[in-house]
Order: C-alpha cells, then sequence, then structure tokens
C-alpha cells in the first residue's frame, strides 16, 4: 500500500492483494467530463478540501449532494449563511418513543461538527456562492440508529457521539503494519504525511486517485458483516437512491462523502440506458429505479415513518475545544487550531508551497511568546533551534514539510529544559493549547433555535436577567415577599438542574444539605456564557420549555431512584423547581423505594429530606399531596428497626449518625409524631444494651435519653468515669464518648456540679503522650459549646485549680530586671553573629 | 588491539560492516564531517527491514534501539545542529547503549569519552600537560594531553560527557562556553592557543536524575543543549525482546553457548514492568520497590543465572536461582523492597501460575528463595 500511495503503478500491488479488478476503474472516476463525479473525502480535512473547492471551481455541477443525515436540509441555508462563523455543528436528536431501538426506549443524540476546512463546509457555502442546488443526502439520524446494531458505529458507546464516520478509514488491521513500514506513529501521522502535507502537492485528479485507492483498500479489508453491523451498507444503499433520484433533475452532480463510503455508492449506481429528458420539477420516483441518467441497482430502503416530535437537528455554535479529537471526541480532527493555520494560509497564499511551514513556525513563536509571559526562559534562539529541527525531521521522514508531529517533537526537543516532567512542561501544554485553537463559532441571526432555548431567553427577559451581559451578574430575590422572586428562584433551580451551568446559588437557604434554613432570601449569581447555550441545546429534546424539560428528567430520574436518599431528594428538588402538583404521581414509588431500602443510612438522609419538605409545606400552606406524614412515619418505623444494629459503626460514619439520632428525637418533640417517641426511646434503649457500642454513639444516645428523663444522670457518670478509667484503648474512646454526650446534652455539664471535676481529675492523670492523643477529638467535643459556656466551662476548670479565670489567659509578670538580662543577651547574640 | 579477547568491543567495531555498507549505500546528504547521513544513521540504529546488499554480501541490519524511534530522530536532527544532546532519565534505560550507537554513527568512534565522577575536573574536560614533556620543551602542542573534548573539536567528531550530573555542578559549567562559542581557549600556547571547532564536533551527554548523588545543572548549560527524555520501556513484548537481544549479545561475547529461553525472559519481562509500573495484567495493585526496576537490571538478572545454569547447572534457566538473583537486584535501597517482592509473589505469581500454566506455577515455587 505504501507504494501506492507513493504513486507507483496500481498493478504492482494487486498480486499481493488478491484480484483487485475494480481498483483501477474506482481510482480513474475523476472525470470532469461525466454527468456525476464523486469525490472521496476525510472529514475536516484541509488537503480535502483544498482539492474539492478545485473540484467546484473546475466542474462547475448544478447540483452537490452530501453526505449528512437528510433531515438537516433546513440547516443548510444557516450553515452555509455569510454570518455564520465555523465552527458550527449540527445537532440531531432521537427519541425512542416506539420503542424501535431497545425496550428502555431512551434518547440519542449526536454531533456532526464542522470547522472551516471542513470539504462538506466548502460543499455547503460553494453551493451558497454559485446559487445551485446542496443537499444532505444520508439517511435521517433516527433511521441511521435503527440501522445500526447496538454498541455498533453510531451507537458506540461514549461520551459524546458523532455523526463523522473517519473511524472507518483507520481501523484496518493492515494499517499497523503499513505505519510500522513507513516508520511512522500511527494513522494520523500517516494520513497528514501521505494526504495532508504530501497530498497539497499533487494535482486534484492525482490526489482523488490516491484517495480512492486507500479508501477502496480499507473498505475491502473490512468483512460485510461489520459493514453491515455499522449499518453502512443500508446508509449506502439511500445514499445511491438519492442519487438516482437527483439525475431525473440535473445534469451534474458532484456527490461529497466520507472516501470509504463512495465505492460502496458507486457499486450500486449504474447508468441509465433510456433516461428521461431531465425535467424542471422534481418527479416522484419510481421504486427501484429512476428516469434519470443513473438507476439504483438495490433495493429502496424502508423508512419505519418516524414522527417530526421524535427526532429533529438544530444549528449550533461550536467550539474548537469541543472539536479537538485529542479532547475526547474521537473521531475528529488532531489540533483544529493548528490546522486553522495551515488552512488560513493556503487560502491567502492560494499555492501548496510553505503553508505548513510557517504555521509551524506560527505556532512555535506563539508558544514561546506564552512561555515567556508565564516567566519560562524561552529565548528567541529556542524558537529558531524549534524551527530547525522541526525541518531537520521532516526531511528526515520524507515529508514534503514540517507537520503536527514535527511541531510537537520541536517543542519537546528545544523547549522542554531537563527532565520531561510536569514542572518543565508547561511550554508543552502551551503548544497543545495553541493546536486545539479557542476560536468559538458564531450562527446567523435567522438561525432555528430550538424552543427550549427561545423559552430560556423569553423567561430571561421576562425575569429582567441580564443574558447580555458579558460579565457575573447577581441577584437577589425575596422569595416570601414578591412572588415574582419565588417563580425566579425556581427557574433558576430549573437551570441548575438541568446542568447548564448558568446560575448558582451563593447565599440563602441550602435546603438540600439543609443549611442556613432560616434565611429568607436567596442571592445568585449567573452568567450566560457559550456553554450554557449548548448545555441548553443539549438538553432540548427534553421538551419545549425549561420547565417541561426539568420535570421531564426529574419524574424520569425519580422513577430509576432505588435509594430513599435519592428519591427523597429528588422531591426536594422537584419542591424547589415549585413542581408541586408531580408529587401526588410520584408517592407510590417513594414508598416502594422505602420499603425496599434496608440501608439505615439512606434512610436517615431520606427521612431529613422528607421532615424538611413537611416543614417548607407548612411554611408555605401547600397542600400535602403525598401525605407527607404518612411516609415519614414509614420512614421511621424502619430507622428505628435498623437503629440498635448499628452500634459498631465506623469513626467516619459517627456524625451522621449522631446527627440522625438527633434528628430523630426532635421530630418525635413535634405533636404530629409524639406517638413515636416511646418507640424511639426503647429503640435508643436497645441500642444501649448491644455489647462494643461506638463510644460516640453511646455518648449521644445517653445524651438525648437524659434530655427526656434526667434518673440517666448516674448513668452517664457511671459510663464516663469507666472511659477515662479504662485501660488505654478505652481511655483512647473517652473524647469520642464526651464529644456525642456534649452533642446532645451539653447542659450536663453545668447541671452535675461534679461532673466537670471529675472530667478534670481524670485528664491529669492521663500521660502527656495520651493527653496529646485525645487532644483533637475533646476540642471537638467542647467545639459545641456556646463561647460564653466555654468561658463558664474555664472559670470552672481554672477554680478546681486554684487560679481566677483572668489569670489563665495571662502569663507570668516580667521583672524590669528579667527584661533588662534579655536585651543584653540578644544584643551580645547578633554581635557574635 | 585483540579484537576476541575484548569483554565488549566498541558499537563501531562490533557493527563495522553494518556501518561499512550503510556508508558504502548512503546516497542521502551528509552533514559535513559526519561518516553517514542522517537517514542512514536513523537505519543503524532503527533497523532496516530488508537486508543490505553489499560487497555480494546480505547484510541485516538489526533493530538496536528498542522503544521510541521518534526520540531517535530527534536525537539524530539535534546533533546536526547548534546545540548539544542531553539524554534524560531513570537508570537502566539504554541513554548510554543511544549515545554510543549515535556517536559510532555519525562519527565513526563510540570511544571519544569523560566519564563524570564527583571528583571530574577542568582538565579533564578541557585539556592537561605531559610534564615531563612540559619542563623538557615548554608549552608547546606537543606537551598538551587533550581531552575528548578537544579530540572532538580538533576532529569534529562526537565527544560523549557520560553521567554529565555526577560532575560538580561548577565542573559542568566549563562546557557552556566552549558549547556556545565553539573554541577553546588555551592560553599557555599563545597565539596558537585558539582551538576552533570543526565542522562535526558536538556533545552527547547523558544524565541519570533519579539516583543518589547527582548535582543540578545550571540553567545557561541546559540552555546549550535539547534535552530528551528516555522512559523505560512500557510494553511488555519490547521489553522481553531487549533482554532476549542483550542476553544473546552477552552470551556471545561471553562465549556461553547456550540459547535464550524465550519463556523465561518474557516472565522476567513481565516481571519488572508490572513492579515498576504497579498494577498486574491482571489488575493487583502492587506496592512499588524504590530501587529503580530497569530493564539492564532485568539483562543481567537473566545473564547470572545463565552462567550458573551453564558453569553449574545442566545449561536450563533454573527458577530458583532467577528468583535468587532477583532478590539480589531488587534489595538494593531498603529491606522493604524484598517484603514488596514477596507479597508480589504471594498474590500476583500466584494467580498467574493458576492461568498462565507451569512457568508461572515453578517460579511461584521458588518464592523460598525470598529471604
Amino acid at each position: 500500500m505504501e507504494q501506492l500511495l507513493r504513486g507507483e503503478k496500481i498493478s504492482a500491488v494487486d498480486t499481493g492483494m488478491g484480484d483487485h479488478a475494480d481498483i483501477a476503474l474506482f481510482s480513474g472516476c475523476y472525470h470532469l467530463e461525466k454527468p456525476v463525479l464523486y469525490f472521496p473525502i476525510r472529514h475536516h480535512s484541509p488537503a480535502c478540501a483544498w482539492h474539492l473547492k478545485k473540484t467546484i471551481e473546475d466542474y462547475s455541477p448544478d447540483c452537490i449532494l452530501i453526505e449528512g443525515p437528510q433531515n438537516a436540509q433546513e440547516q443548510i441555508p444557516i450553515l452555509a449563511h455569510k454570518e455564520t462563523k465555523a465552527p458550527v455543528a449540527l445537532y440531531y436528536f432521537y427519541k425512542d418513543k416506539k420503542g424501535l431501538l431497545s425496550e428502555e426506549k431512551e434518547d440519542y443524540k449526536c454531533y456532526y461538527p464542522f470547522l472551516d476546512f471542513s470539504p462538506e463546509l466548502i460543499a455547503l457555502r460553494e453551493a451558497e456562492e454559485r446559487g445551485i442546488h446542496a443537499a444532505f443526502i444520508d439517511l435521517p439520524y433516527g433511521e441511521i440508529l435503527i440501522g445500526t446494531e447496538e454498541k455498533k458505529g453510531i451507537r458506540t458507546e461514549g461520551e459524546k457521539q458523532t455523526y463523522n464516520d473517519d473511524y472507518l478509514l483507520s481501523r484496518s488491521r493492515y494499517l499497523t503494519l503499513l505505519c510500522q513500514k513507513a516508520g511512522l506513529r500511527n494513522f494520523d501521522e500517516l494520513w497528514e504525511k501521505y494526504f495532508e502535507i504530501g497530498g497539497l502537492f499533487r494535482t486534484t485528479e492525482e490526489f482523488v486517485r490516491q484517495m480512492s485507492v486507500y479508501c477502496y483498500l480499507s473498505r475491502s479489508h473490512t468483512p460485510r458483516e461489520e459493514l453491515e453491523a455499522d449499518g453502512c451498507l443500508l446508509r449506502e444503499q439511500y445514499m445511491a437512491e438519492r442519487i438516482a433520484g437527483a439525475s431525473e433533475v440535473y445534469k451534474k452532480i458532484l456527490v461529497v462523502t466520507g472516501g470509504f463510503h463512495t465505492y460502496g455508492i458507486m457499486e450500486l449506481l449504474k447508468e441509465n440506458d433510456s433516461p428521461a429528458e431531465p425535467a424542471a420539477g422534481k418527479r416522484k420516483q419510481k421504486a427501484g429505479g429512476s428516469a434519470g441518467f443513473l438507476r439504483c441497482t438495490a433495493k429502496p430502503v424502508r423508512l419505519h415513518g418516524l414522527s417530526d416530535k421524535d427526532q429533529g437537528v438544530y444549528s449550533l455554535a461550536y467550539s474548537m475545544e469541543a472539536a479537538d479529537a485529542l479532547n475526547g471526541y474521537a473521531s475528529g480532527m488532531q489540533s483544529p487550531g493548528f490546522y486553522q493555520q495551515v488552512w488560513q494560509r493556503l487560502l491567502k497564499e492560494g499555492v501548496p508551497d510553505g503553508n505548513y511551514e510557517a504555521a509551524v513556525l506560527h505556532q512555535l513563536v506563539s508558544a514561546g511568546r506564552q512561555a515567556r509571559q508565564k516567566k519560562e526562559s524561552l529565548s528567541s534562539y529556542d524558537v529558531i533551534c524549534a524551527l530547525s529541527m522541526a525541518k531537520g525531521l521532516a526531511a528526515l521522514r520524507g515529508k514534503h514539510e514540517p507537520g503536527l508531529y514535527e511541531l510537537r517533537d520541536a517543542a519537546l526537543s528545544s523547549f522542554v529544559k531537563g527532565e520531561c516532567s510536569p514542572s518543565t512542561d508547561l511550554p508543552l501544554r502551551l503548544l497543545h493549547k495553541l493546536n486545539t485553537g479557542k476560536q468559538v463559532g458564531k450562527l446567523c441571526e435567522d438561525a432555528l433555535r430550538p424552543p427550549l432555548l427561545l423559552d430560556f431567553e423569553e423567561q430571561c427577559r421576562v425575569f429582567r436577567l441580564k443574558i447580555q451581559a458579558a460579565g457575573q451578574q447577581e441577584v437577589v430575590l425575596e422569595l416570601f415577599s414578591k412572588k415574582k422572586h419565588l417563580a425566579m428562584s425556581r427557574f433558576l433551580y430549573q437551570t441548575e438542574f438541568l446542568g447548564t451551568g448558568f446560575a448558582k446559588r451563593t447565599k440563602g437557604a441550602d435546603l438540600l444539605n439543609r443549611k442556613d434554613r432560616n434565611r429568607i432570601r436567596e442571592t445568585w449569581n449567573y452568567r450566560y456564557t457559550g456553554q450554557v447555550l449548548s448545555a441548553l441545546v443539549d438538553v432540548s429534546m427534553l421538551g419545549g420549555t425549561v420547565a417541561e424539560a426539568s420535570r421531564t428528567r426529574l419524574l424520569r430520574d425519580f422513577a430509576k431512584s432505588e435509594s430513599s436518599q435519592e428519591a427523597a431528594g429528588l422531591l426536594a428538588r422537584g419542591f424547589l423547581m415549585g413542581f408541586l402538583e408531580e408529587q401526588a404521581g410520584m408517592g407510590m414509588h417513594i414508598r416502594e423505594v422505602l420499603a425496599a431500602d434496608g440501608d439505615f443510612f439512606s434512610l436517615t438522609e431520606g427521612f431529613s429530606h422528607l421532615r424538611m419538605l413537611y416543614e417548607l409545606q407548612e411554611l408555605y400552606e401547600v397542600e400535602d399531596s403525598l401525605e407527607l406524614e404518612d411516609l415519614i412515619g414509614v420512614c421511621f418505623q424502619k430507622i428505628v428497626q435498623l437503629l440498635p444494629s448499628m452500634a459498631q459503626i465506623r469513626e467516619e460514619q459517627q456524625q451522621a449518625c449522631m446527627e440522625s439520632c438527633l434528628s430523630l428525637y426532635q421530630i418525635t418533640g413535634r405533636s404530629s409524631f409524639s406517638h413515636f417517641r416511646q418507640i424511639l426511646l426503647e429503640a435508643f434503649d436497645r441500642l444501649l444494651c448491644q455489647p462494643e457500642i461506638q463510644p460516640g454513639l453511646e455518648g449521644t444516645v445517653l445524651g438525648l435519653l437524659y434530655g427526656y428523663d434526667s434518673s440517666y444522670d448516674e448513668r452517664i457518670q457511671r459510663t464516663a468515669a469507666g472511659y477515662l478509667q479504662g485501660t488505654d484503648d478505652m481511655q483512647m474512646k473517652s473524647a469520642a464518648f464526651l464529644r456525642g454526650l456534649f452533642y446532645t446534652a451539653r447542659d450536663f455539664v453545668f447541671v452535675r456540679e461534679n461532673f466537670l471535676g471529675m472530667i478534670d481529675g481524670l485528664l491529669a492523670k492521663l500521660s502527656v503522650d495520651a493527653f496529646m492523643k485525645l487532644l483533637p477529638e475533646l476540642r471537638q467535643a467542647f467545639g459545641y459549646f456556646t463561647p460564653l459556656e466555654t468561658d463558664r466551662i474555664a472559670k470552672k476548670a481554672a477554680a478546681l485549680h486554684g487560679v481566677k479565670k483572668e489569670e489563665l489567659l495571662k502569663g507570668r509578670m516580667v521583672s524590669p530586671e528579667e527584661y533588662e538580662y534579655g536585651e543584653t543577651l540578644d544584643a551580645y547574640a547578633a554581635e557574635t553573629l | 588491539m585483540e579484537q576476541k579477547a575484548q569483554i565488549r568491543p566498541p558499537v563501531e567495531v562490533r557493527y563495522e560492516k553494518e556501518l561499512a555498507a550503510l556508508a558504502a549505500l548512503d546516497t542521502g546528504k551528509r552533514p559535513l564531517n559526519w561518516k553517514l547521513s542522517p537517514k542512514a544513521v536513523r537505519t543503524f540504529i532503527l533497523g532496516s527491514r530488508e537486508p543490505l546488499n553489499w560487497n555480494g554480501e546480505e547484510i541485516p541490519v538489526r533493530k538496536k534501539y528498542l522503544g521510541n524511534d521518534a526520540l531517535v530522530e530527534r536525537c539524530i536532527i539535534t546533533l546536526a545542529g547548534n546545540r548539544g544532546l542531553m539524554l534524560v532519565g531513570e537508570p537502566g534505560t539504554a541513554k548510554t547503549m543511544l549515545s554510543e550507537l549515535l556517536s559510532a554513527a555519525i562519527s565513526g568512534t563510540s570511544t571519544n569519552t569523560i566519564q563524570g565522577t564527583a571528583g571530574t575536573t577542568e582538565d579533564m574536560i578541557k585539556y592537561s600537560w605531559n610534564y615531563a614533556l612540559l619542563l623538557a620543551k615548554g608549552p608547546v602542542r606537543e606537551a598538551l594531553v587533550p581531552s575528548p573534548l578537544y579530540v572532538g573539536m580538533e576532529q569534529g567528531i562526537l565527544t560523549r560527557f557520560e553521567e554529565i550530573t555526577r560532575t560538580p555542578a561548577e565542573i559542568q559549567d566549563s562546557l557552556i562556553s566552549v558549547l556556545s562559542d565553539k573554541v577553546l581557549n588555551v592560553p599557555e600556547l599563545g597565539e596558537e592557543g585558539l582551538l576552533f571547532a570543526k565542522a562535526g564536533f558536538n556533545v552527547i551527554g547523558t544524565a541519570n536524575t533519579r539516583d543518589k548523588g547527582v548535582n543540578e545543572m545550571s540553567s545557561a548549560l541546559k540552555r546549550r543543549f535539547n534535552f530528551e527524555t528516555v522512559m523505560p520501556v512500557r510494553d511488555v513484548s519490547l521489553e522481553k525482546q531487549i533482554i532476549i537481544n542483550e542476553v544473546e549479545e552477552l552470551a556471545k561475547a561471553g562465549r556461553i553457548d547456550m540459547p535464550v529461553d524465550e519463556d523465561v525472559a518474557e516472565l522476567l519481562a513481565s516481571t519488572y514492568h508490572e513492579l515498576r509500573e504497579g498494577v498486574s495484567s491482571l489488575g493487583h495493585r502492587i506496592d512499588r520497590p524504590a530501587s529503580v526496576m530497569s530493564t539492564a537490571e532485568a539483562v543481567s538478572v537473566y545473564y547470572q543465572t545463565m552462567m550458573t545454569a551453564y558453569y553449574y547447572g545442566d545449561s536450563h534457566m533454573d527458577l530458583g536461582c532467577l528468583v535468587q538473583n532477583l532478590v539480589g537486584a531488587v534489595q538494593k535501597e531498603n529491606k522493604e523492597d524484598l517484603e514488596k517482592l514477596r507479597s508480589y509473589f504471594q498474590t500476583v505469581v500466584r494467580d498467574k501460575g493458576g492461568k498462565e500454566g507451569q512457568l508461572w506455577n515453578s517460579y511461584y515455587e521458588a518464592r523460598k528463595y525470598l529471604r
């Protein structure tokens, strides 16, 4: 294959590759006088774009057909619009409501990005300029999904799905061997060397011939089953049909498809023996053929009649960062920022020479300059050395000009001083960013926007949120006095729930984490950025308005939730977002979840959420459609059941468990739950009976019991003394016990006069080492007291040692003689040194 | 010099034929005073798929440096330029071998070398005097004892500076002006005391960054070098290949007539690889030993075991002996490393015994030597 790419005779490789009689036919298909011209491309390839531009000029077609889901046809004027600036992307979504793909009836989405040097965008722009017809001819997105096997092709599982199928060109099993033989690292380097850099120096005919040969060979090494599983064959059939259809209307058709598909499509199309004269209007296509100069030999593709509601396409502004293959967008172009530089030069100069070298120099100089701004010692001489390294490497590797790989190598060699490590590779990181580029696209004014986006903007207008402003904005909401503010808060919570990153609450009651609940105002910071816009488009398939999308997601997440914590948390979120009516429908599921949940912490978390909801509903005077009291009762029962088994919790669970116990106790103080009090106390008693109970928990529970029944004081005293006088290990646990006790019953210290004395006496007996070990937790234990109380304790403790409180903070007075002696010493030391 | 008696003949002697064939068939452009063109140097180090046909003979060119090809290319281009080449990295990553290969291919000799130690002085780097001649004839060129750096400049060949970071920083700095001005001043020789470097001169340094007792390089010196960080081999099969190649060479030199056992080499390569990376091929997490687990160490462990088998045993690799040598190689820094090795055996080797068959089982049985 290597010889092929170098332009040697095709027949020379035929012997080694089996019988490829078609190859010559296919590779020689570039005839400008033919009524249909197939142009194979790789997405985001500047060289393909360059030659395609030339082809359009030379061929002057009256119609350009482009590989791309057909349902994006309406987006063409937007993409080709003069005001639209790349990078832009088509965003496709499909909702599998009928369950054609899987039983889960999931939603699907994917992106189809365009850069300035994407051949498809060039084709669209050229067609627009020439006023000729341009059309996308691939299956609609939903149909592609249906035609693809699970986890294959476009349905491969991954973070971000893309329509782009360049992976087809790079997965041939011979490629590793080819790269090894050519001494190149990977497919991308191979591609850059022979097609991007080398391709510019060839005539368009020669370039297309080489592309064709390469694509043909990659295709012929892909088994048919794989093609089928990936949905390739079906798509090609459909595209061939569309081309045959177009041949009824147009006389000169340029077909721009991914190189991998070109051969597949050509094979399906045969010249029609008796074509009818092209008519002005489009005729209805006959099944299995056409009246144009081409007919499709395959059976027509049967579509599934997907509703327009279930699938759609939007254009959106995209960023270089998102388009960079190195940022996890698997089949994009690597380092689009670098190729953008090349492309701009190519357009400006109009000749192939020197563009790559100039782009390499530009990137090196920019990286050097940025590194200097960050106080790296990179001189111009370093840049000179780097450039000569890049050129030298290009010569050694037999490349016309240095490319991306030489650029990276040069920077690694000349810019990194010392061993390459995170402390020395800043210049490389800067270069990486430059190579990615930071350009952000822009859509023209009349671009269709998803209804969700329109709703978002409308809401912002109604609420007078300044989304035009560049900087961060702040808004303070008075939830209880102004209805509009409450609505606004709900809207902001919705945008937060949708993960748009638009707004963030900086002050105010944090109901989800149960902090600052007494605040009546909320402060929000918000900022409208490109990312917010993308995120909004990303969720636009969930509904037409922000509220609807949030509701859809909430109900879906809720239905999937399996723990009480999660389910009740979502209920609370729903409340914040103002979805009160929906609650009625959620009662059933949460009951099921509660019944199935056996995790103490999840239940207590859920319990807290439910309790908070209950309190809030009273506060907001909302009708209780969930029968919260009942739910809380169910939850409570379960927790009480589990409580005695919680005796031996781990240290890190102590705080959560202490909080749960206190919260349970508090709620039984309310009249509506008072009947649970006795049950809880019994559970506490059972817990205390457990051998080896965790000391912190023991203290907490004893404190609570003491609050209810002061006869527990003896027991507390005994237990505390037991810990403090116990064996070494037990002594170490005394601080945890005190911490638990003070958390729930700190008044004990003041009520039982001798308690403090006892603690003091016992602490005094500890060795210094043991005391130091206890200290951190002791601090925590005494941290529950208010400053005034701490003061009182200190006073008492001081009195035990015959010292007054005031003297505690003061040191011994220094006599004038001592001071003088000190000064002399100081002076002596200074002099000697 | 009688070649055969040498323990390790220099690269240019070992690969004499290859170098001659490459030079004869070389059509590429050569930088001034280079023996080979950059392309031929690349072929010499990275090998050629087809053997060279020269003088009616087929001469295979084997890949001598396994690892990062792009790094080798960068090294070659650096040496053709204005800056020195500094190879840095962990011990045992074949930095020295690479620098020898480069010098042999470019200048035809790999022996023009300064060996850096804590005791290296400036006159070892620049020049010193033959005092008898100095007293007899005064400061004349004849009485001057040139250093490898001097020789490199005078003849237009590469000078290798091994372990440059072991020399004190102020001694290292004596290179600075030579590298930037390419001129060495010998004031004792008066007007004739200026030695201008001939084309083809450059310096290849190698430096350890992880070892104890290395000195930091000054920024001024760093600026005069292009740095290449040589990473340990990250691929087990490549590491295995390196062990096999190196041991074959050593065995040939030591006249040990015993074939290399590929399975044992693979076993050793995986042990080293896994201990270095901290994760086994089965996914176990492993405590990494503090000592450097370099491929060079693996080679020497294998070779020692091989010699034991050859001289004392039945010419079969004995895993018990291998484990004993492994202990010697791992337990250098501290005693905990032995514990780590032991737990490696008790988890990874045990489990692999179950999965990968007999060899690993016997390896596991040999754990009794871990002490």
